[in-house]
């Protein structure tokens, strides 16, 4: 491979978009924070300031929009939600085929287990963090942080 | 409704996941509908261009309905998602009887795929607010569901930007997931 050449996983991130990230209340719908800015700049922490009210809800769900120009054989991403970077929810997801120039959204719903519910939001309050890493097979194409606030 | 308790009916067995699959031409109404299962915002529902997933989990079980877009251009892309589905979910719009052939034809060769052999199809007959839609026995007719055999199957009339209909759906789809 000549020098000018990029990696295939280089290819894949150049071409590689976040649209927006937006937190729901599972069980209305209705949304909680939304964010339109391109979140693949990687090792950017971005924050999220959330009503309190958050940490009532039975379950919220996040959904990532993202764009590739690039196909990918076997997309995946694993999403964490982090307190003091210690895990406290863990989902792998595969994607496998991804094509050309498209724009896909995942969303995650998971319930709340009762007793992290029992958390109260000063002690949360910017020690939680969803970290989403993407992947095309075993190469990391970006990974997006976001820090929430109770606000 | 909502997917978290249509998956606890669900309670996908034996490897505690489940996947349903939403196809159809543009412009079916596989987003709205969705979205509606979900109970979010269906005004800004715009053309797919790639897919929307959403996953759930509650109890040790998971869902994962996939909708992928129904263009023209990214129908081939739809064979890709065949694999390990237990419901094919395919939505027609009642009021383009000029595409109800492509329609057709469309789901019929991908019927033809190992990987759907078995799978429980239903279709569901989308728009029925509107005046000039044809009713869910006219489009089973002309699309000749009758003659799909060792598969169970069903049409549903449903209008998916109020909801109307998409219980019972559901609720079939609960009762005839694949197992």
């Amino acid at each position: 491979m000549g020098s000018d050449d990029l990696s295939a996983g280089d290819k894949i991130l150049k071409g590689f978009q976040i649209n927006y990230m937006i937190l729901r209340d599972a069980d209305t719908g209705k949304v909680i924070w939304q964010e339109n800015k391109d979140f693949s700049a990687p090792d950017l922490e971005h924050e999220a300031r959330v009503p309190v009210k958050i940490l009532d809800m039975r379950a919220v769900s996040r959904e990532i929009n993202f764009s590739t120009i690039e196909s990918m054989e076997n997309f995946r991403l694993d999403q964490k939600v982090l307190f003091k970077g210690r895990i406290m929810e863990e989902w792998f997801f595969e994607m496998g085929f991804v094509g050309a120039n498209t724009t896909n959204t995942w969303q995650s719903t998971i319930e709340a287990a009762p007793e992290s519910q029992m958390m109260p939001a000063k002690v949360l309050n910017g020690n939680v963090t969803i970290q989403t890493s993407f992947y095309d097979n075993e190469t990391l194409i970006t990974k997006s942080v976001v820090r929430l606030y109770y606000i | 409704m909502g997917l978290l308790s249509l998956l606890r009916k669900l309670r996908p067995n034996p490897d505690k996941e489940a996947r349903i699959l939403l196809l159809g031409l543009d412009n079916a109404g596989k987003t709205t509908i969705l979205k509606q299962l979900a109970s979010e915002d269906i005004t800004t529902v715009t053309p797919t261009a790639g897919f929307n997933i959403k996953s759930v989990a509650a109890d040790g079980f998971k869902l994962n309905v996939w909708d992928i877009g129904g263009q023209w251009k990214i129908r081939p892309y739809w064979k890709n998602y065949f694999a390990n589905t237990d419901v094919l979910i395919y939505v027609i719009d009642c009021t383009d009887r000029t595409r109800l052939s492509e329609a057709g034809s469309e789901l019929f060769e991908m019927l033809l795929d190992n990987r759907l052999k078995q799978v429980p199809l239903l279709v569901f007959a989308n728009k029925q607010d509107l005046p000039e839609a044809m009713s869910a026995s006219e489009v089973a007719e002309a699309m000749g569901l009758v003659r799909l055999e060792e598969r169970s199957w069903e049409i549903k009339a449903c209008t998916a930007v109020d909801g109307t209909g998409l219980k019972e759906g559901m609720d079939w789809v609960c009762k005839n997931m694949k197992k």
